[in-house]
């Protein structure tokens, strides 16, 4: 039982970090269009800054102090996420296939610039060291960064809702999301929903990248890429554009790779990918998705 | 007409040039160096090809190609090795496994269009790759791959001085690869690949299963592919997880898009540009007048992807089209100058 619930928190953690990435890769999709290969970059750069920041205060960091880094690390993303939105994807409106190529390009040139700057080796990111510690759930010893995690994900899934649920701007995301030209023709600017959104992905990315270097134990501009694989895989089971979607899909597939990896070493991406294989022929839209019409 | 009047004589005459070089006497291609490097240019000029049979021709944004590159290295090296069949033998499986592999992935994946299907070929391919990571059955080596025995090989393709061998099966195996794509492309099948880029809904209403002709795109592509992988293998003397690795499907991407796509002969100068760039960018940057440039803006720059990545990124938004694009722009302008 000890052992059952173990994997199964440790799962939900991993599947926390999925879900900070696939939140952002979710509503931009689902917004405009935009199939976003420099998503994996956001999280790298909120990891380096949040990196920078926890490193200003020691070799290890108080929770308040964890905390700011995320939160700086998270807005830097953010920042550098709404820039190239401006810089590079409005000016390729509507054309999805180049929009998802300039992506692709700047995920080159971050990792160039970051891996030329930094190297390619694990730097140690200095967290508290009660992450380090046990805390026991039914008779489990669960590690207590992945609490951390899941807690990070929760707040976010709730102010994700509650901005989109009760604020102007969430309601021209969700309505955009839903008839994007519908909203134009009714003379609301959805351009700005759009910086919202790049916004927001990007800070959940950033924040997510903090802790995904906390969990593969440092930073480096190589931790991403898995990241990202399984955000996109994330993303289509839970459906296009619908973040609650995300959440469960997320999940799903850390708990799924969590066990399949205990009872089968080595199975859990293998099992992941047959279990995206079976939503796309059962249910090509997702779990949550709407069909397109 | 865009086309030169003397472009289909001079290819000839530079691919007769090409293939005789390393027997005309001293010119650099008689050094094996450059050989090797062209070798191993020549096939990601076809691997790009193959790339652009799906994404320019098809309209199709995979990125999961690597693997069927990787399948036609791996199941090669893995028979070969075993002593299950002749090595040329261990070829021709590798690409019936290929084809049959995206069958199945493509019924799966062509389920979804458009951005969707590029993340879902991106799982499918990553699976693969890790896959070959882990050494199921101690078959694949992990992250170490394995090494090619060279006993089960024709000596003609081992040693230094037998390099213009691996040249010339590279230089055939791209030339092979163009003349089936441009068969196919030409075909009437060809054309119905154009016109689901363009309009699918159109090819639907006329009656034909659009499924079942993306498929086939898909599986002639992977086929290729993995030809293209056999032939590597013998180049690089081993199968390796970073053959599998969906960097490959992305250079793979950038090399048609910045030789420009539809046009056939610009992924192939692409792949061999974008082959040659990287390589010979390493041995710049290990140069000592390298080393007096400061290392925040140095370090950056001796990373390939950096040129790469940026001139991507004009190309995608200025310059449309790419290199091929481009020229025709210019051929263009000049045919209706004259006509004036």
């Amino acid at each position: 039982m000890e052992t059952f619930i173990l994997i199964g928190i440790t799962g939900i953690g991993l599947g926390a970090l999925y879900f900070l990435i696939a939140s952002g890769l979710s509503l931009i999709y689902g917004l405009m269009g935009v199939l976003n290969f420099a998503h994996g970059s956001f999280l790298t750069v909120g990891a380096f800054v949040g990196f920078w920041v926890a490193s200003k205060m020691g070799f290890e960091t108080s929770m308040p102090e964890f905390i700011l880094a995320m939160l700086v690390g998270g807005l830097a993303a953010g920042l550098f996420a709404l820039l190239i939105e401006q810089l590079l994807i409005t000016r390729l409106y509507d054309r999805h296939i180049d929009q998802a190529l300039v992506t692709v390009g700047v995920s080159l040139v971050v990792g160039a610039v970051l891996g030329g700057w930094f190297g390619n080796d694990l730097r140690m990111f200095p967290a508290p060291l009660w992450f380090l510690s046990a805390i026991d759930i039914g008779g489990a010893k669960i590690p207590a960064d992945r609490v951390v995690y899941i807690a990070t994900a929760v707040l976010l899934l709730v102010g994700n809702w509650a901005l989109l649920k009760f604020t102007r701007i969430g309601l021209i995301i969700r309505a955009g999301v839903e008839n994007r030209n519908m909203v134009n023709a009714l003379g609301i600017n959805v351009r700005r929903a759009f910086s919202t959104v790049f916004f927001l992905g990007g800070f959940a990315a950033g924040v997510g990248g903090v802790l995904v270097s906390v969990y593969s134990n440092g930073v480096s501009p190589l931790i991403a890429a898995t990241y990202l694989i399984y955000g996109f895989i994330v993303v289509v089971i839970g459906g296009m554009g619908s973040v609650p979607g995300s959440f469960l899909a997320a999940m799903m597939i850390g708990v799924i790779r969590q066990f399949a990896n205990y009872y089968a070493t080595g199975l859990g991406d293998f099992v992941v990918v047959i279990l995206l294989a079976v939503v796309l022929l059962i249910r090509p839209q997702g779990l949550l998705g709407k069909v397109r019409s | 007409m865009l086309r030169w009047k003397y472009s289909r004589p001079l290819l000839g005459l530079l691919i007769a040039l090409l293939a005789l070089a390393p027997i005309l006497g001293a010119n650099p291609l008689s050094r094996p160096g450059l050989q090797q490097t062209m070798a191993v240019a020549f096939i990601w000029g076809g691997l790009a090809l193959t790339y652009d049979l799906l994404f320019g021709f098809t309209g199709l944004l995979s990125f999961g190609h690597a693997l069927y590159f990787a399948t036609g290295v791996y199941v090669s090296c893995i028979l070969i090795n075993h002593e299950v069949v002749v090595w040329w033998l261990a070829a021709l499986i590798s690409i019936a496994v290929s084809a049959l592999l995206a069958l199945l992935v493509g019924a799966a994946s062509l389920r979804t269009t458009g951005i969707t299907f590029a993340m879902v070929t991106l799982a499918f391919g990553e699976a693969g790759h890790v896959i070959i990571q882990r050494n199921f059955f101690n078959l694949t080596g992990g992250e170490n791959g394995i090494a090619l025995n060279a006993d089960r090989i024709p000596s003609l393709f081992i040693s230094v001085a037998n390099t213009k061998f691996i040249y010339w099966a590279a230089l055939a195996a791209l030339i092979f690869t163009y003349a089936v794509i441009w068969w196919v492309t030409e075909s009437s099948a060809g054309r119905v690949f154009a016109a689901l880029r363009d309009n699918e809904l159109r090819v639907q209403v006329l009656g034909l299963n659009t499924q079942r002709y993306k498929l086939l795109a898909f599986v002639i592509s992977a086929a290729l592919a993995a030809l293209l992988g056999a032939v590597m293998l013998i180049a690089a003397g081993s199968a390796a997880p970073r053959f599998a690795d969906a960097g490959v499907t992305i250079s793979l991407l950038l090399m048609v898009v910045l030789g420009g796509a539809v046009t056939r002969w610009g992924a192939v100068i692409g792949g061999i540009f974008y082959s040659i760039a990287t390589t010979r960018m390493q041995d710049l940057t290990q140069q000592e007048s390298f080393k007096t440039i400061p290392k925040w803006i140095g370090g950056p720059i001796a990373e390939p992807a950096l040129v790469l990545g940026l001139l991507f990124i004009f190309v995608v938004m200025f310059a449309p089209g790419g290199l091929s694009g481009a020229y025709y722009r210019l051929r263009l302008r000049a045919i209706t100058k004259k006509s004036q």
